[in-house]
């Protein structure tokens, strides 16, 4: 029989004789790694769905162009300032995209008027599908727009005694648009003051081919931040200002980061506990087999063999442990995922190295006081049962 | 003869107490040596001075020309595995392993475990028959020739016996000193073996009597 063989046969022999120990060291670890599992599951899960939820809420930055700024005044004078409509261009705003690595979805918006009967009314070209991704939020009276169709907004509509299905034409400033509403969009916001064409077509009418006065861009942060994701976009679009839209996906993120410090703080209080209670587990059973010990010393073990066997036993109990910690662990997250967020713990197979590594760490660093004193017991004394 | 054992003013001190005083002793390659005296003569101290289990804190002792004060920690492990093998009073057997199993862990430490030849041991001790018992399935005797294969098994140069007979019965005794006597006899070790029985000290080759650490008196009992 090789070395390491027969040294796998006696570590198991022994953790079966002691099977009593063996066991309490076993629930500890177990518990201590399944909790780790379990944590760590929970916080996965709660960032994909708080990273769902946010997303409900559309758009998190926006990236408007510079607007150029002329200072009116005379003399001492001085009036303000007033700002001229500024433009972003579609291919720029796409290459920044690229280069930048922001991964998300976004919608092109151009501001704009048309003019029906006489009267100038505000709207905005954007390409319907998506908008319609982007905002899941607007609700739609009648369809949304196919070719050659506009959205009216819900407050803009009654005033101009517009209905979806009606048929207008609108004077814009390369000539008449002839089109018909296909619904009513109600937002609760300024859409609702505003007529919704076409991208391509307002682009045309206000010859401003390929060209937005804004983008709304929905980030996903991953595991940064939002912050972070803006300025890596505002890092490659120079004339633009990335800006974040709103707080929600900060606040978000700050709330997911302090309920992860929490559970991170949790998992550590726990695995210090688990800890102590593994060293002073392994202390009693080193003061058990004193005697063993001493006489494995008499017969001429070294320290580095006792060291090999007492280290082996704690792996091995730390591998079983890890092994059944992660299982415990997909059970617990499970329970807890879905009773508290109402949402299913994916199994993550890269946590059983986590858990298994949690485990083998904590019962060895539970043992490096025992096998300090494997190390220094004398093997008379420890004989003779002092 | 060449000496296997040369202890010369050896000593052994445990703060004031004076386990062992100035000791000069030869002990020839292949001489069976009895230890005897009262509790606390500095026999038990002795044996575990020439089994390297134990540093002096005077004079020299040197095993096979190997000067054990001046062998670190590890370097007496290697002299206790290589050089001697040490039959204990209490039988000291890990209660876990079977009787082939406890034979097999001194190989462990020595080179690498061998089943055959751990059998081959048991059996020249005569229990060919108890290979898988654990110890407590063991009789006295039984665990103590368990002790003895074990102590044989990586072929020493020099056996240690701690009182190895104190717990065994009148039959018991003389068959493990049989046993020894065989062994011996084949393999040409050396012994030294402490004993507080006249009986058994009459099995070896010479006598030493201690008292208080000294060594008090020597008697030949058969030429070596």
């Amino acid at each position: 029989m090789n070395k390491r063989r027969w040294l796998a046969h006696i570590v198991f022999r022994a953790l079966v004789h002691r099977r009593g120990r063996t066991l309490l060291l076993l629930a500890v670890l177990t518990l201590a790694s399944s909790l780790a599992t379990a944590l760590g599951l929970v916080s996965a899960s709660m960032r994909a769905r708080v990273a769902e939820e946010t997303r409900k809420y559309g758009a998190n930055l926006v990236v408007v162009p510079e607007s150029a700024r002329v200072e009116v005044g005379s003399g001492g004078l001085h009036f303000g300032a007033i700002g001229e409509p500024a433009y972003l261009s579609q291919e720029q705003f796409l290459t920044a995209l690229a280069k930048s690595g922001v991964k998300g979805d976004y919608s092109f918006h151009l501001e704009g008027a048309l003019t029906l009967k006489g009267v100038e009314i505000p709207c905005e070209g954007v390409d319907f599908a998506q908008v319609r991704r982007l905002s899941p939020w607007w609700q739609v009276d009648g369809d949304w727009p196919r070719e050659g169709e506009v959205l009216g907004g819900g407050d803009l509509t009654p005033r101009h005694h517009v209905h979806p299905g009606d048929l207008f034409e609108f004077g814009g400033g390369k000539g008449v648009v002839r089109t018909r509403v296909s619904g009513v969009v109600t937002t609760g916001g300024d859409e609702d003051d505003t007529l919704f064409i076409d991208l391509k077509e307002l682009q045309e009418q206000m010859g401003r081919p390929g060209q937005v006065s804004e983008v709304r861009l929905l980030a996903d942060p991953g595991n940064g931040s939002l912050k972070d994701q803006a300025a890596l976009l505002q890092r490659h679009l120079s004339g633009a200002v990335v800006k974040e839209l709103r707080q929600v996906g900060r606040t978000s993120e700050d709330l997911l980061g302090k309920v992860q410090l929490l559970m991170l703080l949790v998992t550590a209080v726990v695995l210090v506990t688990a800890g102590s209670s593994v060293a002073g587990t392994m202390s009693t059973t080193v003061l058990e087999r004193g005697k063993e010990i001493g006489l494995m010393k008499a017969m001429g073990g070294s320290r580095w063999d006792l060291l090999k066997i007492f280290s082996a036993e704690a792996l091995l109990l730390g591998v079983g442990a890890g092994v059944g910690g992660f299982l415990l662990g997909v059970v617990i997250a499970k329970f807890v995922a879905h009773s508290v967020f109402a949402a299913d713990a994916a199994l993550r197979l890269e946590f059983l190295p986590v858990a298994v590594g949690v485990s083998m760490l904590l019962a060895l660093a539970g043992s490096v006081g025992p096998l300090l004193s494997v190390f220094r017991l004398d093997p008379v004394q420890s004989l003779r049962g002092e | 003869m060449a000496a296997i054992i040369e202890t010369s003013g050896l000593t052994r001190s445990y703060g004031d107490i004076c386990a062992l005083k100035p000791l000069d002793l030869c002990v020839p390659e292949g001489e069976w040596l009895t230890v005897m005296g009262h509790s606390g003569s500095g026999k038990s101290t002795l044996l575990n001075l020439l089994g390297g289990l134990d540093r002096p804190t005077g004079g020299s002792i040197q095993v096979r020309g190997t000067d054990l004060a001046s062998l670190s920690e590890d370097g007496l492990a290697r002299f206790r595995r290589d050089c001697v093998g040490i039959i204990f009073q209490q039988h000291h057997l890990i209660p876990y392993l079977t009787a082939l199993e406890n034979v097999m862990m001194s190989q462990y430490f020595h080179s690498v475990p061998d089943e055959a030849e751990a059998r081959h041991a048991l059996e020249r001790v005569g229990l060919g028959h108890r290979l898988k018992n654990r110890p407590g399935e063991l009789s006295g005797g039984e665990q103590q020739r368990v002790c003895i294969a074990r102590a044989i098994i990586n072929s020493p140069r020099l056996l240690l016996g701690d009182e190895p007979t104190g717990n065994l019965d009148h039959k018991s005794t003389t068959m493990v000193m049989e046993l020894l006597r065989e062994l011996r006899d084949e393999d040409r070790f050396s012994i030294v073996m402490v004993t507080h029985n006249q009986e058994v000290a009459a099995w070896g080759d010479r006598t030493i009597h201690m008292d208080d650490g000294c060594l008090v008196r020597e008697e030949r009992i058969k030429a070596c």
